[in-house]
């Protein structure tokens, strides 16, 4: 039905105030992000317009482009590591084995949990002097394997994801809610037509629960590619920027008081942002379209 | 149009999903134009008459970073109620509180910028005195202090190294001094009962306590690599001398320093590399290393935090001598903690009360308390104080005949350098550039 007059005036009424606010808090701090990009400015003396050259600047610099690919990274391991695991965890939750609630449970804990509080855990197992991993290796007689985890180039990014991937209650909980909501049905005349579970799980849940799957892998991508706690508080983007991230470089450059290249920075990583998301979008899409 | 709707509503998600990672960048665009205003406004500065007689009371703003946990926090507090006492009716200081250091300079920056500078306030040493002069929003202290009874309350020197084109804009407040310290039980068991005086006898040393199974140096490259950075400005000072950093990073002592600091790397804990100051606090204070390097605010935590009764067997030594080095044994590496600033004042009466409050907070019977409480050392010239425990003791001796002091690395170069120095002692610790990759690393980040 083609909505009225009225039913237009009515919708533009309740849309306004999100719309100020979005406008207010989003659209002009952004604009105000690209125009201080143009400027060279240390926060105190005047700025001075620069037009692209933060950009050169900053592209130039291979702490950046590290940054950027370890971002990437970040979003990659998490959309395509992170949440698959949810998935599989909340299909096999989903059939309510013994203790699935228990599971679920302790699964969601940490994400009630400070990531501050997960930081410093994970930083004290890491440790090499101290740590519970090189204390398991030692205990097992393979103290040759024991080495300073986040402080060394090869091992550094690898740590920090795999500590990450771990926690993966949040994407399973939302997944699981999803799977609830999957008529039974489909699974009785499933079994009676011999599929086995997994048949069902590949055929009947992941086809119904498509949309909230992108829906995580969207959210895990963005958390992904605006990653900064968990590395400023484990590396500091360290060992030599190994494991650095476009938000912990334009932090950095607001440490260094050169807010020009820290806002640059800033719209090189809403660029990937939305490179990143319509990439998952587009991918989605050309699944739907292929089967089509 | 559809599509095209369905585009640009994507495109606009996308977009908002990511403004929110610049959470810290925002404050700065909204800023630059309040700077340009704030440039084109001329400073006007009052002149305060004798006595301190205003026509009605005046309030002082004071965002504080003195205050919570801050081991200044209590005695600070009690100076501040004092004043507001002695000066009811015709002054009062509002503190402000502010916990968080980072936090801290960037509402300072943004109040500098925004042309509204507080009343009252202290900076440290990342900020430039130079780019504090060039916001011209400051109140010059210059007439207060030059040739006056208050001025001369001052160390040597500690004025005119706050003093640009003839302005103070910033008033020395809180310094201090690196000094080397050393556990002597540990250093007794490998053979030592006195630190050495060269480089070359230290590395022996540490040979002898690394044999031992003992740390020699706790150090790190996490965080500000802060006692990886003393080292390295002690060793600096002890090949390039006093003027090493008047040829910049182009000076070879740059390179010959990190030579060695990268030699003190063999004799360190396994995670050094990434770690931050709890590690390196941690190794000393549990008896696993020996020797430290840390400002005088620590002293304290030896006895308190120590274990093995570690506060009486910690002693005071000066950083070794390099052989043919320019350096002469006994210098110091040393930083300005903080500055006191305050905004500039149209109102004759408030810029007296700035000034009456700042010469009110550096009375030495105050400082005497505030060191006490803290280990804080002070430009006010003060006696030594016999309540200090006989390591501070040590040191401040050793500060009053030193032959010269001077500025840590951090404090010497752009701060940008500085920031950069823990991921280029990363790269030089883990082998993939050498002493002079490592300075060249440093260079590049200050261009």
């Amino acid at each position: 039905m083609k909505p009225t007059k009225k039913d237009r005036l009515g919708m533009a009424l309740f849309m306004t105030p999100a719309l100020v606010l979005f406008v207010l808090f989003f659209i002009i701090p952004v604009g105000y992000v690209l125009v201080v990009s143009l400027f060279k400015w240390n926060g105190m003396t005047a700025a001075t317009f620069v037009g692209m050259k933060n950009y050169v600047t900053i592209w130039k610099d291979p702490v950046f482009r590290r940054s950027v690919i370890n971002n990437v990274l970040w979003a990659l391991v998490a959309s395509c590591v992170q949440v698959p695991l949810s998935v599989l965890m909340a299909l096999i939750l989903n059939r309510k084995p013994r203790g699935w609630k228990f599971f679920r449970t302790v699964y969601f804990f940490p994400q009630v949990i400070s990531g501050v509080a997960l930081a410093m855990l994970w930083s004290a197992m890491y440790n090499s002097e101290y740590g519970l991993i090189n204390g398991i290796l030692r205990a097992i007689g393979r103290g040759d394997l024991a080495i300073n985890w986040l402080g060394t180039l090869n091992t550094a990014l690898p740590a920090l994801l795999i500590y990450w991937v771990f926690y993966i209650g949040y994407y399973m909980v939302i997944v699981m809610s999803d799977l609830s909501g999957v008529d039974k049905d489909f699974y009785e005349a499933a079994e009676i037509d011999g599929a086995s579970k997994i048949q069902q799980a590949w055929f009947i849940s992941l086809p119904m629960i498509k949309s909230s799957v992108l829906t995580c892998m969207t959210l895990a991508a963005v958390l992904g590619l605006r990653q900064f706690e968990q590395v400023y508080l484990l590396t500091n983007g360290g060992p030599a920027n190994r494991t650095s991230t476009m938000v912990l470089y334009l932090y950095k450059q607001i440490q260094n008081t050169r807010y020009g290249p820290a806002n640059a920075a800033s719209v090189m990583l809403i660029c990937v942002g939305v490179i990143v998301i319509l990439g998952i979008r587009a991918l989605f899409k050309l699944g739907r379209s292929s089967r089509n | 149009m559809k599509k095209i709707l369905a585009m640009i509503l994507a495109l606009a998600l996308a977009v908002t999903a990511f403004a929110c990672a610049a959470p810290a960048a925002e404050p700065a665009a909204t800023e630059a134009p309040a700077a340009e205003a704030a440039a084109t406004e001329a400073p006007t500065e009052a002149v305060v008459e004798e006595g301190f007689h205003p026509a009605s009371e005046v309030t002082l703003n004071f965002p504080c970073i003195w205050v919570g946990t801050d081991s200044k926090a209590a005695v600070f507090g009690e100076m501040v109620a004092a004043f507001n006492d002695e000066y009811a009716g015709r002054a009062k200081v509002v503190i402000e509180e502010q916990t968080d250091y980072q936090a801290y300079r960037d509402k300072i920056r943004t109040m500098i910028s925004a042309g509204q500078a507080p009343d009252l306030f202290s900076v440290d040493g990342t900020f430039k005195l130079a780019d504090l002069a060039d916001s011209g929003k400051l109140m010059d202290f210059a007439p207060y202090l030059d040739g006056t009874d208050w001025g001369a309350t001052y160390t040597e020197g500690a004025l005119s190294d706050a003093t640009l084109d003839g302005k103070i804009y910033a008033i020395p407040f809180e310094s201090a001094v690196f000094g080397i310290y050393y556990n002597s039980e540990l250093l007794a068991n490998a053979g030592y009962t006195e630190f050495p005086t060269t480089y070359d006898d230290m590395f022996a040393m540490a040979d002898a306590l690394k044999a031992q199974g003992v740390i020699a140096f706790p150090l790190m490259t996490g965080e500000n690599a802060w006692t990886s950075m003393l080292w390295y400005s002690q060793i600096l000072l002890a090949i390039g001398g006093p003027d090493v950093y008047k040829n910049g990073l182009d000076d070879p002592a740059f390179v010959q320093a990190a030579d060695v600091l990268k030699k003190m790397f063999d004799y360190t804990s396994s995670d050094a590399v990434g770690a931050g100051a709890a590690v390196v606090n941690g190794h000393f204070l549990n008896f696993e290393a020996a020797v430290y390097t840390n400002g005088p605010w620590f002293l304290p935590r030896f006895a308190k935090e120590g274990i093995n009764d570690l506060g009486s067997k910690v002693k005071f030594a000066l950083p070794p001598e390099y052989t043919g080095g320019m350096g002469t044994y006994g210098g110091l590496a040393g930083t300005v903690q903080a500055y006191l600033c305050a905004g500039t004042q149209t109102d004759a009466d408030k810029a007296a009360a700035v000034v009456e409050f700042y010469k009110f907070i550096n009375q030495p019977e105050w400082l005497y308390q505030l060191a006490e409480s803290s280990g804080a050392m002070f430009f006010v010239k003060l006696d030594s104080n016999p309540n200090d425990i006989q390591i501070k003791q040590d040191l401040l001796a050793a500060a009053n005949s030193a032959p010269y002091i001077v500025k840590h690395f951090n404090d010497s170069m752009p701060t940008a350098v500085g920031n950069a120095f823990p991921a280029a002692l990363d790269e030089l610790v883990l082998g993939t550039v050498d002493a002079q990759g490592f300075v060249d690393l440093l260079k590049a980040a200050g261009e």
